[in-house]
């Protein structure tokens, strides 16, 4: 089934932080500023950081920040190449390493400044979208948000057939994935946290060696942004079923009618989903969809106001 | 003597398995089987990249080689690389492959007639994206009904 609706785009990203103060000085290093505090639903004690595009860095407060950064899980982020250029002297003046890896996704394959923030949230800053090149001394937009998933064909179902994503690219399926992992393993390629997986052959007749292979990925288009979904390589505890609105999470901007048609094409399939919830007039977002994915990540169709 | 009951399966070699997969199910009418290594559990226990496509009651295991293989010469559409499947239809399926090949822009050979004293009645022959070689072919018997193979021993 190919769903009927057809989503903007992403409307704002939820990470998590141990420290909202220490954390909103490290994202002024990167251009981000403060907008507000504890204005958007379901986010806890949370600082609001507003881009150019009008779109949302949340930066919620919790115990235990499910951040994983020896995963693929990532932010991206569009500046002006002036503007990255300014955030890397910033970031060494300030002691942060930046990471030249690459990934898999054609698209990024000039795009390899990476840093963590303070609580292990990889950020990837993208200069190369041709936006815009001059200083703009903000972060532009949005450009990818990356997740993990311990099964690849239920979210390829989930976002491609449920949501009406389009796929983008598929990283592993293909004999020049495996070539190009074997330059990984002959130590001739930096690659980014969870795109490559040294694997134990489990038979005898290989001896048990080990393999560099790609870890497969999945990249979906939803309007001008991309959704990588990463295979995990471990198990991680989930969230406990009955918990459908939650951080991490990764908002969608749509209209209020292909919101109130999501929940109900979502609701026929049995996914799991609260909502669609109004929220307070203080609030930047009129109306949610909360949903968990197949792999348990949060999402949030919404509305803005 | 191992006393073999029939062919299970056969495993090929494609350089892509999602081009694989829509080739064998929007050319050739498969269905999907099932994909190894797009879940957790297989990735800790270290398993290949690879997928089935059922043809009928056949199934191709479709294997991500880790090097490229060589390929066979483009114009080449008869062979053995590797080795060639041949798929029965009935005659009248024959000609919807064909139209659908040609449809599809999938260059093949044929149809060669065989002898008419042998069962075989016409074949066409192509590739898959990877240079595996296919043959579809109708029989000429193939409305027969035949007894089971009598055994009569050895010597």
């Amino acid at each position: 089934m190919i769903a009927p609706i057809t989503m903007d785009g992403f409307s704002h990203i939820v990470v998590e932080t141990t420290d909202l103060g220490r954390g909103e000085e490290f994202y002024r290093l990167l251009g981000f500023q403060a907008s507000g505090y504890d204005r958007v639903p379901n986010c806890g004690a949370h600082a609001l950081f507003q881009m150019a595009s009008g779109q949302w860095l949340i930066l919620a407060r919790s115990e235990r920040p499910r951040t994983f950064p020896d995963s693929g899980v990532h932010q991206a982020y569009r500046v002006t190449p002036w503007d990255r250029d300014a955030i890397g002297a910033k970031l060494a003046a300030a002691g942060v390493p930046v990471h030249t890896y690459k990934e898999d996704r054609p698209a990024e394959a000039a795009d390899n400044f990476y840093c963590f923030d303070p609580d292990g949230n990889r950020i990837q800053l993208i200069a190369n979208s041709g936006v815009a090149t001059d200083p703009r001394g903000k972060v532009l937009s949005i450009d990818h948000a990356a997740i993990e998933s311990h099964d690849l064909e239920w979210a390829e179902d989930f976002y491609v057939n449920r949501l009406g994503w389009v796929a983008d690219h598929r990283v592993g399926w293909r004999t020049d994935d495996y070539v190009r992992a074997k330059l990984w393993g002959e130590g001739k390629e930096q690659m980014a946290p969870g795109t490559r997986r040294w694997d134990r052959r489990y038979t005898t007749m290989e001896q048990k060696r080990l393999l560099p292979r790609p870890n497969t990925q999945l990249f979906v288009r939803v309007g001008d942004g991309v959704l990588g979904v990463f295979l995990a390589t471990q198990h991680r505890q989930e969230p406990p079923e009955e918990q459908i609105v939650g951080t991490p999470r990764i908002g969608v901007r749509a209209s209020r009618a292909v919101l109130i048609e999501t929940a109900k094409l979502l609701a026929e399939a049995r996914s799991l989903t609260a909502g669609p919830l109004e929220h307070p007039s203080r609030s930047p977002i009129a109306l949610s969809l909360y949903i968990k994915d197949p792999g348990a990540n949060f999402l949030e169709i919404c509305v803005p106001r | 003597m191992a006393d073999v009951e029939g062919l299970s399966h056969s495993a090929i070699c494609v350089h892509d398995l999602k081009q694989a997969e829509d080739f064998y199910c929007n050319i050739l009418g498969a269905r999907l089987g099932n994909r190894v290594n797009f879940k957790t559990d297989d990735a800790i226990r270290g398993r290949s990249v690879h997928g089935s496509v059922i043809l009928e009651d056949y199934l191709l295991a479709l294997v991500v080689p880790r090097d490229f293989m060589p390929m066979p010469a483009e114009e080449q559409q008869r062979g053995a690389h590797g080795f060639r499947h041949g798929f029965r239809v009935s005659r009248e399926r024959f000609d919807r492959i064909k139209s659908e090949l040609m449809r599809q822009n999938v260059p093949f050979e044929g149809p060669v007639d065989h002898p008419e004293k042998g069962p075989f009645g016409q074949s066409i022959y192509f590739k898959d994206p990877s240079g595996n070689f296919l043959e579809i072919l109708w029989r000429r018997d193939e409305g027969a009904a035949y007894s089971k193979p009598y055994i009569t021993g050895v010597g």
